[in-house]
């Protein structure tokens, strides 16, 4: 474009004269592939075997793919625009949200309270022994492995279909986190006030009531605030399993097909989570100022 | 020397008086806004309880539930040492592991799939959403918000769909997590690059690089290493969702997990329990190394 | 012969470059010279079209390069190489790579991000890299170096776009004078040996002096001074550094007619 680009520079001319001279002189500026580039090559080369190995394994075919990719296209259009078929459905879809907080609700505040306990005791500035914290730690994390689903799914066999296996399911699911993050929160509080206590000549216990809790509390509260918008994403699934809350309307609606009532609630699900996430963070702001 | 003693007392006394009356009514204060939130968060609580039809009392009646089902998980209920620990009989408790390793295997290729194809996307989607190089107004706003109903509907929802559009199997489930990724990456990778030096960018546009070329040279390599912990973080919150997956048919080892647990087979469910757990803690062990080794690498 | 006509450019209320018109023969080394503020990077910046003209025309041998768009704009952005204050390298990167980002333009897209740069573009980076005396760390990342290796590496990179016109934003101001030197040196060195017009933004009196053979000064976006560097006598730049405003609009242009 510039005019130079159509008759070769000097510059150009010089260099492709001397090619064999640049090369002799500089080998690795004219290796295709650097000793960086090199590693990235087979970490690709891994990946992409692993990616052959998956689409083979899971059966993975085009075909299957296309097809499904129509029938999606399709149902997309049955979607709009969104409806929940009559007014009394709609009022059943509205309990089953409100249904679907309570059971957020009461999780997340059962979960901490049970994990505040487990927390002081995984926390390597206030547990009993290290034993305990090496026990409260495993237990922890074994509960974190476990889906919140899964727990629903065991909680209806224990207490039956319903919301409080719902409940049951989001506190268990939410035990192993908060004892996480309270443990974490109670190590990084601020040792000063700690030994001004203990200077006091302020018992153990008074330590962590006056030295470590007044720090922790706000952050914990936070952490509390935050799960319980989390929570209420996942309480509007654990239904699909018949713990209770919209999950359940929703896979019935879907199961059956009835796509314009599918995408009303998916809307309202939206709506409530964007809410709760408003709500949630402006809180945890107030929180965190003060 | 007694008298000359209470009045410098008495004194001091009538100079702290205005002190201690602010504290004790900031004590109050304090202690009325606490009080004030304690009863609004028991008030909710009631509320909740009530919505959810939570009955303090099914918590008594049913606590025995919970223990005799724990019992029954980890008791043997056939084999020669039926009614024993299950641990005493490993080849009885774990009879089905070919079955389950297998399943498990395909677990983690559905989250491996689902991460790779959802990062590959979550990469082009936040670089296009981003607010300082994106390429158009209107493809930028379509884009962002494209991402975020990928990432707020949860990946079982999409699976449920999915399942019908594409028939019962791993490909459904694939494609769910792939979405779900896809929003949640594309969300970080957006703030990522909205965070970028544009020194190399604008040093590449004013080459004349076409848009895709100034992505890759000027941006890419900034935002490669966060962008690499944010999908290793994925793939393990991945591999979690994907032993669900199966729940609704979408593949993996949640299919005969929900099977177990539907029909009491209580052994089986706590082996399947086991190894979920297991194949979790070890997941997240090595990605945790890897993101870590990649921050220090990242620094040096 | 590149020429500026009535080049303006407005930030809201504020004018940066005010009805600017310049014409810059083949092979000028042309220095501009400016307090802070005045608006050389904004000119300059105009001229590689980063920064939109408000008003005015820019012509590069008649042709008008004011409203180009996608691959013509990307075309002129590769004949008039920018070259920055900060170098703007891709510091992750290698210097190799990084002086081959100015052949980009040159090539499908896929080539370049699969790395199977052609050979004679790796030469003309390594010869690039050579005359400006660093082809020693060619493998090594941009962001290790030093402020004055980079500002070369950048040079090269500008070198292998094969330019028409070279644009220079204070190559120098956050260098040390010894490698201040070093950079203006190549610039000079690179005007002469391949005849480009390189226009250069300096805050240097005694480098824009030694190096360019025509100054012009800029005060409040507006050109108050066109001349060989011998015109630029102290009291000449103390009268432009001190411009006010207000007196900038005022002052009737000073031109001394360059011998061309
Ligand atoms: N992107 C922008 N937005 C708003 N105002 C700008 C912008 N860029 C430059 N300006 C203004 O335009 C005027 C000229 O700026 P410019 O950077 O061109 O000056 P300069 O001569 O290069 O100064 P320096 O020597 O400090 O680099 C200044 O008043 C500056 O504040
Ligand atoms: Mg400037």
């Amino acid at each position: 474009m510039s005019g130079a680009a159509s008759s070769p520079t000097p510059l150009r001319a010089a260099a492709l004269a001397r090619v064999p001279a640049l090369r002799a002189a500089h080998p690795g500026a004219f290796r295709r592939l650097g000793p960086g580039q090199r590693l990235a090559l087979a970490l690709l080369l891994g990946g992409t075997l692993l990616l052959g190995l998956g689409i083979w394994r899971l059966e993975i075919a085009p075909a299957r793919l296309l097809a499904g990719l129509g029938d999606l296209a399709h149902f997309v259009t049955l979607m709009l625009p969104p409806d929940p078929g009559s007014w009394a459905q709609f009022r059943g879809i509205l309990a089953a949200l409100a249904e679907t907080l309570a059971i957020a609700f009461l999780g997340t505040l059962l979960a901490a309270v049970i994990a505040l306990p487990l927390g002081l005791l995984a926390a390597r500035n206030a547990t009993l022994h290290a034993l305990v914290r090496f026990a409260a730690r495993r237990l922890l994390d074994g509960i974190r492995g476990i889906d919140a689903l899964i727990w629903a799914l065991i909680w209806v066999s224990v207490v039956g279909l319903g919301p409080f296996a719902g409940v049951l399911a989001i506190m268990t699911s939410d035990i192993g986190t908060f004892g996480k993050l309270f443990s974490e929160a109670i190590e990084a509080a601020d040792r000063r006030p700690q030994e001004g206590v203990v200077a006091a000549g302020g018992s153990g216990v008074a330590r962590l009531r006056y030295g470590v809790l007044p720090q922790v509390l706000p952050v914990m509260a936070g952490q509390v605030l935050y799960l319980f918008e989390s929570n209420t994403r996942s309480s509007t699934i654990i239904g699909i399993v018949g713990a209770g809350g919209i999950g359940l309307t929703l896979a019935e609606m879907i199961r059956t097909l009835e796509w314009q009532s599918v995408s009303c609630i998916v809307l309202l699900i939206l709506l409530m989570v964007a809410a709760i996430d408003q709500l949630s963070s402006r809180l945890r702001r107030r929180l965190a100022g003060g | 020397m007694s008298h000359g003693g209470a009045r410098p007392q008495r004194e001091a006394e009538a100079r702290l008086a205005p002190l201690a009356g602010a504290w004790r009514s900031h004590r109050r204060q304090r202690r009325r806004r606490a009080l004030l939130a304690a009863g609004l968060v028991l008030a909710l609580l009631w509320l909740a309880a009530w919505v959810a039809q939570v009955d303090p009392r099914l918590i008594w009646s049913k606590g025995g539930n919970v223990f005799g089902y724990f019992d029954r998980l980890l008791t043997l209920e056939g084999g020669a040492e039926a009614g024993a620990r299950v641990w005493h009989d490993p080849a009885e408790w774990f009879w089905g592991w070919r079955r389950w390793l297998r399943l498990l295997g395909d677990t983690l290729l559905m989250a491996y799939l689902g991460t790779l194809f959802g990062a590959l996307g979550g990469l082009l989607g936040g670089l296009l959403a981003a607010g300082n190089i994106g390429p158009g107004r209107a493809l930028r706003w379509t884009v962002t918000r494209g991402l975020e109903v990928c990432r707020t509907v949860p990946d079982i929802v999409f699976a449920l769909v999915f399942v019908i559009a594409f028939g019962l199997g791993p490909l459904p489930g694939v494609l769910a997590l792939t979405i779900h990724t896809l929003g949640a990456l594309g969300k970080q990778v957006t703030e990522l690059v909205e965070n970028v030096d544009m020194r190399p960018v604008e040093g590449v546009v004013a080459t004349g690089a076409a848009w895709p070329q100034m992505a890759g040279f000027a941006v890419v390599p900034q935002v490669l290493p966060g962008f690499l912990g944010y999908a290793l973080l994925r793939f393990e919150i991945n591999v979690r969702s994907a032993a669900v997956l199966g729940f609704v048919g979408a593949g993996g080892i949640g299919q005969d997990l929900i099977e177990a647990i539907r029909k009491f087979y209580y052994n089986d469910v706590a082996a399947l329990l086991v190894l979920i757990i297991l194949t979790v803690v070890l997941i997240d062990a090595v990605t945790s190394r890897l993101r870590f080794r990649l921050l220090e690498g990242h620094a040096a | 012969m590149l020429e500026l006509q009535g080049l303006t450019r407005r930030f809201g209320a504020a004018t940066a470059v005010d009805a600017v018109d310049l014409r810059v023969p083949e092979g000028q080394m042309l220095g501009i010279i400016g307090r802070s503020g005045a608006g050389k990077s904004t000119l300059l910046r105009m001229i590689n079209r980063l920064t939109e003209p408000s008003a005015g025309r820019i012509l590069h041998h008649g042709r008008d390069v004011t409203a180009l768009r996608g691959a013509a704009l990307r075309g002129w952005r590769t004949g008039c190489a920018m070259i920055f204050q900060q170098f703007n390298l891709v510091p992750r990167l290698d210097v190799l790579t990084n002086v081959l980002l100015g052949r980009l333009n040159h090539l499908p897209a896929w080539r370049s991000l699969s790395g199977a740069w052609p050979e004679a573009d790796r030469a003309m980076a390594l010869s690039a890299l050579e005359q400006l005396d660093i082809a020693g760390l060619a493998g090594q990342r941009a962001g290790s170096l030093s402020g004055g290796q980079q500002q070369r590496v950048a040079i090269a990179r500008a070198l292998v776009q094969e330019p028409a016109i070279i644009l220079a934003d204070e190559p120098v101001a956050s260098l040390d004078p010894r490698n201040a030197m070093l950079v203006m040196d190549a610039l000079a060195d690179i005007n002469r040996r391949y005849g480009i017009p390189v226009l250069v933004n300096i805050h240097s009196l005694d480098l824009a002096r030694s190096h360019c053979e025509r100054l012009v000064g800029l005060a409040a976006g507006r050109l108050v001074f066109d001349g060989p560097p011998e015109a630029l006598t102290e009291e000449a730049a103390r009268r432009l550094y001190g411009l006010e405003a207000a007196e900038a609009a005022a002052a009737p242009p000073q031109r001394v007619p360059v011998a061309a």
